[in-house]
């Protein structure tokens, strides 16, 4: 078998509070394949957040072990070094640009600090840009553009260093609708094109099986993994799919595990 | 990906509108010729207030004997204000390095702040002597904390996710402070500077009553003293022309760099 691409084995996260320890995470293991779209899904508090967040070390995990390529990355106390932060690339919730900085400059910002100079990576910027259809705008700050052409920005500032990995963190959730089911869509398009292996974090369930081949369904008090679905539809997935037969089982059996967990929190 | 929703266009660099100078202008203009009514129906006396055009007129014939005083408390005042501006803004930056700093330092600061300095004056002169020059220092400890206190509040409420964000790129200290926690900190670094305009000319005065010998505080006192009152308050608004234009450079110097606020 090959390689994973990302393991987490046992991987546990407590928070200490002034008043309390908070179990985030506890005893967490998956593997992910290169070039998976894989969901991690649930109500929030339940730690997928958490999750992404110590692959990509922005936090520390508190016990076990995360493996990229085979290579242990996560090391307490220590920040990750360059060349794994590299492989990803994060996709904040909200666009999460800085307000001081153009488009243009946002998206660079990882090349930045990795390092990355030279007019290749220039014009891999314009590329980036001229797909997400936001090149006339490169030179606007983000108070002037629209919230969906801020996320799309957001996609491209997590790709611009070309990692391997995506992380995604509930990424169109704050937008209508309309914009979330189009850039499902686009998102599948770059998936599809590229072969990026990514992570998307949601709780909505409608998404996740649409987005991705398998399913991590986690709950809450402590997180922790309840179930994992792996989707057989076919791709490339269109959202005429969503009224088929297989697509609403599939939705109907993560609703049950995710009612499941809502009951046993209200008990 | 294309982008097919409605977008917002993107605005042009703002025009000039007279408005906004027209209009402080005709407020003052009604100030003027109001009070200058005012006094004159209701007759009231020169001094307990003199008409505008005699505070005018009185300026300008004594501004000979006005103007080294003037000048003196302009250079007090630019001198501590451009030193309090880096010096408030340093101590913020290392305290906002260590938590605890933060939390020892900051209600420290709120009490210079707070502290009147012209209660100091006489201390100061006690401990540095009587050379006018050192009431810079004053004007140092009159404004540096209060553009410490903003700027500080600034670089410690940077959001979570900016922070991500660095750190997901592996951004070391510097750079995360640099190009996100300073930059998140300019609106607020911006409103302690022009504070520290105010306070900095509320700084050089007291210690002009203070100390006296030189000065516009100095001289309102001296004018006071022979009845001159058109002179003082010539001078009251010389002090208040002293602070306004700084205030307005700073305003302007904002405008240029805090491009993302409206």
């Amino acid at each position: 078998m090959q390689e994973p691409k990302i393991k987490f084995s046992h991987v546990t996260k407590q928070f200490e509070t002034r008043s309390q320890t908070i179990l985030a995470v506890k005893d967490y293991s998956m593997e992910i394949q290169p070039g998976e779209f894989i969901s991690i899904l649930g109500p929030s508090g339940c730690g997928k957040s958490t999750l992404i967040r110590m692959l990509d070390g922005i936090i520390d995990t508190t016990e076990g072990d995360i493996f990229i390529d085979g290579v242990k990355v996560n090391h307490k106390g220590k920040k990750m070094p360059a060349e794994v932060l590299r492989k990803m690339g994060f996709i904040f919730q909200q666009p999460n640009m800085l307000p001081w900085r153009t488009v243009r400059q946002n998206v660079a910002l990882p090349l930045e600090v990795f390092g990355l100079k030279g007019p290749e990576w220039e014009k891999r910027v314009d590329e980036l840009l001229e797909m997400v259809g936001l090149t006339e705008y490169a030179n606007a700050r983000p108070n002037e553009i629209s919230g969906g052409m801020l996320q799309r920005a957001g996609v491209i500032r997590a790709m611009v260093h070309d990692p391997e990995i995506l992380l995604m963190d509930e990424p169109f959730g704050a937008l209508d609708e309309l914009t979330r089911e189009q850039m499902n869509m686009e998102l599948l398009d770059i998936w599809s094109k590229t072969g990026k292996t990514i992570i998307f974090i949601t709780h909505n369930i409608e998404e996740s099986v649409l987005l991705s081949s398998r399913v991590y369904v986690m709950g809450t008090n402590p997180g922790r993994l309840v179930e994992t679905v792996t989707l057989d539809l076919p791709r490339p997935r269109t959202l005429s799919m969503i009224t088929q037969e297989k697509f609403i089982e599939y939705r109907q059996l993560l609703e049950g595990y995710i009612g499941e967990i809502d009951l046993s929190k209200i008990k | 990906m294309t982008q097919s929703n409605p977008v917002k266009r993107v605005k042009k660099k703002k025009e000039f509108n007279p408005i906004n100078v027209i209009a402080p202008l005709v407020v003052l203009a009604i100030i003027y010729v109001g009070l200058e009514i005012f006094l004159r129906v209701f007759n009231v006396s020169e001094y307990v207030m003199p008409t505008p055009t005699h505070i005018i007129q009185g300026t300008i014939k004594s501004f000979h004997i006005i103007l080294p005083d003037f000048l003196f408390t302009l250079k007090i005042i630019c001198i501590g204000f451009c030193i309090a501006i880096p010096a408030g803004i340093l101590l913020a930056a290392l305290f906002s390095q260590f938590d605890l700093l933060v939390k020892a330092m900051q209600p420290v600061v709120i009490w210079l702040v707070i502290t009147p300095m012209i209660t100091l004056i006489p201390l100061m002169t006690l401990w540095l002597g009587t050379d006018p020059n050192l009431r810079v220092i004053i004007v140092i400890i009159q404004a540096t904390p209060i553009i410490c206190l903003n700027t500080l509040n600034g670089f410690t409420h940077v959001e979570r996710e900016k922070l991500e964000l660095a750190r997901s790129v592996g951004a070391t200290k510097l750079q995360t402070f640099l190009s996100i926690t300073f930059m998140n900190a300019m609106p607020q670094v911006f409103t302690g500077i022009k504070l520290g305009c105010i306070f900095s000319t509320i700084g050089a005065v007291s210690a002009d009553f203070v100390s006296r010998g030189r000065g516009l505080g100095d001289r309102i006192i001296k004018f006071m003293k022979y009845s001159n009152f058109e002179e003082s308050y010539g001078c009251i608004i010389l002090i208040a022309l002293i602070g306004i234009g700084l205030y307005t450079i700073v305003s302007m110097i904002e405008k240029r760099v805090v491009l993302w606020k409206k």
